[in-house]
């Protein structure tokens, strides 16, 4: 679980976040909600350590976030954004093994370059793997960076017996926001398959219909404090939606399930 | 990059030093290169073998390899292809630290560190216009060269300014440090310039898994547990250590540093380790063939070995230029 506590943020004289409070359900995947400006991005980096609150306390499992050294915090938690440039072209196994740089020393064990491969099979982009990275579309792109963040917090290998796996958290920041559809929706359900392995998945989605679909607890953002939070998409009402998001709401059925038109 | 191309790349350096020694005004053959190396032959061969040619070449090939190393890493670090120490001002910054401790008659010994002060001082004003002008620590790419070959041009300025008024035959004149020169090499100045490029390389080659993840940008790297700041901050002391160092032993030497990382990558490398090891190779071979075509190309004149490297970097920088995003 990944908890901010009494969690303000301050970027010169703008209070950006103010007194939030929340807990990233373990093991779900949490989703935060808000309008733009609503501070969501910033919640995310200090909840992945990005950025530390001007007031306040992250913990992950109970433990603080200051308490863990860097590497450490890198083996456990990780960030997939909205788009990762190259400036140079690197082969795309190149770029998957660098989800593996907190993990070894000076050369990759066998052990790391047998799970980055594992990784971009996972992704479907085994076959590309010494292509080079520039030369992808923006949807292969953001597969090998998932197949990247999939490496860095592997938790795919069989624990020992008597032993669980250990916790692994995977942030997402708008990572579907340039892509289309099918990728959209396979990015989605891989770290939706996280779940089954121990791990807790918090993402900003903008599609609040794609965010009902995939989301198991809910944050919704508005202007720096929380405005609702909830653990199922049916007890976001649609006042709640209006209010927030300054839109005509329209709930629809999806064979029993919320479906969200939006107006002005 | 495999085994075969690393020992292409090492013969060939060999070869272009041997050259290097074996071609000018006097031709030697390989026979008499070999053998007045070794203080075999007559004392006029020994001594252009061994007095004038090798220092000269061996030179040459650290301030090369000095300035790809630098090139490399400052190119991955600021993830722009377009980043080296001449276009940054960093040399420029180098060369005027360098020429005010002659003014001041500080000792020779002192010229380095000097240099290295004059560099950090180009490259933080730099920094801070590109930094102003928006884009992250590392600054907006188009600004901060803007911001160097400014910087640098002023540098230029100051080096003509300070040495007006210095009696010729004492200090470098302002040509030698403006264009670069590998002619009067010394024994005792190899030596000196061997050693900094030893330990600053050192640094680099040992800083060039940081720079790897550098290249992911500033938030996947440090998502990925990297201190960024701190490892930009790093890489460009040292990048600035090693460019100010070639800077004292031969002035200003352009394009060297943005030539070679491209070179290397274009023949397969890829992790900053490798490509700072290849840059140093190809940036000597670079130099070392440069500073042999100012000597040979229009006799009895020698052309400035800095006029000879832009002659072949200007040209590919225009090209990366028209491609740059």
């Amino acid at each position: 679980m990944v908890e901010l506590r009494d969690v303000s943020y301050r970027a010169g004289s703008t209070l950006i976040l103010q007194d939030v409070s929340v807990r990233f359900r373990a093991g779900r995947f949490n989703v935060i909600l808000g309008p733009n400006g609503a501070g969501k991005s910033t919640l995310l980096r200090l909840a992945t350590g990005l950025a530390k609150p001007t007031h306040g306390q992250v913990l992950y499992d109970d433990r603080p976030l200051d308490a863990f050294d860097a590497s450490e915090l890198a083996r456990m938690r990780a960030v997939l954004s909205q788009h990762v440039d190259l400036a140079f072209p690197l082969p795309t196994i190149d770029v998957a093994m660098m989800g593996r740089y907190p993990h070894y020393n000076r050369v990759p064990t066998s052990h790391d370059r047998d799970i980055v491969r594992r990784a971009l099979e996972m992704v479907g982009m085994r076959e590309k793997a010494q292509q080079p990275y520039p030369t992808l579309s923006g949807g292969e792109q953001q597969k090998v960076q998932l197949a990247r963040v999939l490496a860095q917090i592997w938790n795919y290998d069989e624990p020992p017996p008597g032993a669980s796996r250990p916790h692994r958290f995977l942030f997402l920041d708008e990572p579907t926001s340039s892509l289309d559809v099918h990728y959209q929706i396979h990015l989605l359900d891989v770290a939706k398959s996280l779940l089954d392995f121990d791990c807790t998945v918090v993402a900003i989605l903008h599609d609040l219909n794609v965010a009902l679909e995939y989301g198991g607890h809910f944050v919704l953002l508005e202007r720096g404090r929380i405005a609702l939070e909830a653990e199922s998409p049916d007890a976001i009402g649609q006042a709640d939606l209006e209010r927030i998001f300054q839109v005509r709401a329209r709930r629809l059925d999806d064979n029993g399930r919320a479906f969200w038109r939006f107006g002005l | 990059m495999s085994v075969t191309r690393w020992t292409v790349l090492v013969l060939s350096l060999i070869v272009v030093m041997v050259a290097g020694v074996a071609i000018g005004t006097i031709n030697l053959s390989l026979a008499a290169v070999w053998h007045g190396a070794f203080g075999v032959g007559d004392t006029t061969t020994v001594y252009i073998v061994r007095a004038l040619r090798l220092p000269r070449v061996v030179l040459a090939l650290l301030v090369g390899a000095g300035l790809g190393m630098s090139g490399a890493a400052l190119q991955g670090t600021m993830r722009n292809p377009l980043a080296e120490p001449y276009l940054l001002g960093v040399s420029g910054g180098a060369a005027v630290g360098a020429v005010l401790a002659t003014v001041l008659g500080l000792a020779v010994s002192l010229l380095p560190l000097a240099a290295f002060v004059g560099a950090v001082v180009a490259v933080v004003i730099a920094f801070f216009v590109a930094h102003a002008a928006g884009g992250g620590t590392r600054g907006d790419p188009r600004t901060l060269l803007m911001a160097g070959v400014v910087v640098g041009a002023f540098a230029n300025a100051a080096i003509m300014v300070l040495l007006a008024r210095a009696p010729a035959n004492t200090v470098q004149d302002a040509m030698w440090w403006m264009m670069g020169s590998a002619a009067d090499a010394t024994w005792s100045r190899v030596g000196a310039l061997a050693a900094y490029m030893l330990v600053g390389g050192g640094a680099l080659v040992l800083l060039g898994r940081r720079i790897d993840v550098l290249a992911l940008g500033e938030d996947a790297a440090a998502g990925l547990g990297l201190a960024v700041d701190a490892a930009i901050r790093l890489v460009f002391l040292v990048a600035s250590f090693v460019a100010a160092a070639t800077v004292a032993a031969a002035g200003l030497v352009g394009f060297v540093g943005l030539v070679v990382p491209h070179i290397v990558r274009a023949i397969g490398v890829r992790q900053h380790r490798a490509l700072i090891i290849g840059s140093a190779l190809v940036g000597g071979m670079l130099v070392v063939l440069s500073d042999l075509l100012g000597r040979i190309l229009l006799p009895p004149a020698e052309l400035p070995l800095g006029a000879v490297t832009a002659l072949i970097g200007v040209p590919f920088l225009l090209t990366k230029l028209r491609r740059l995003t």
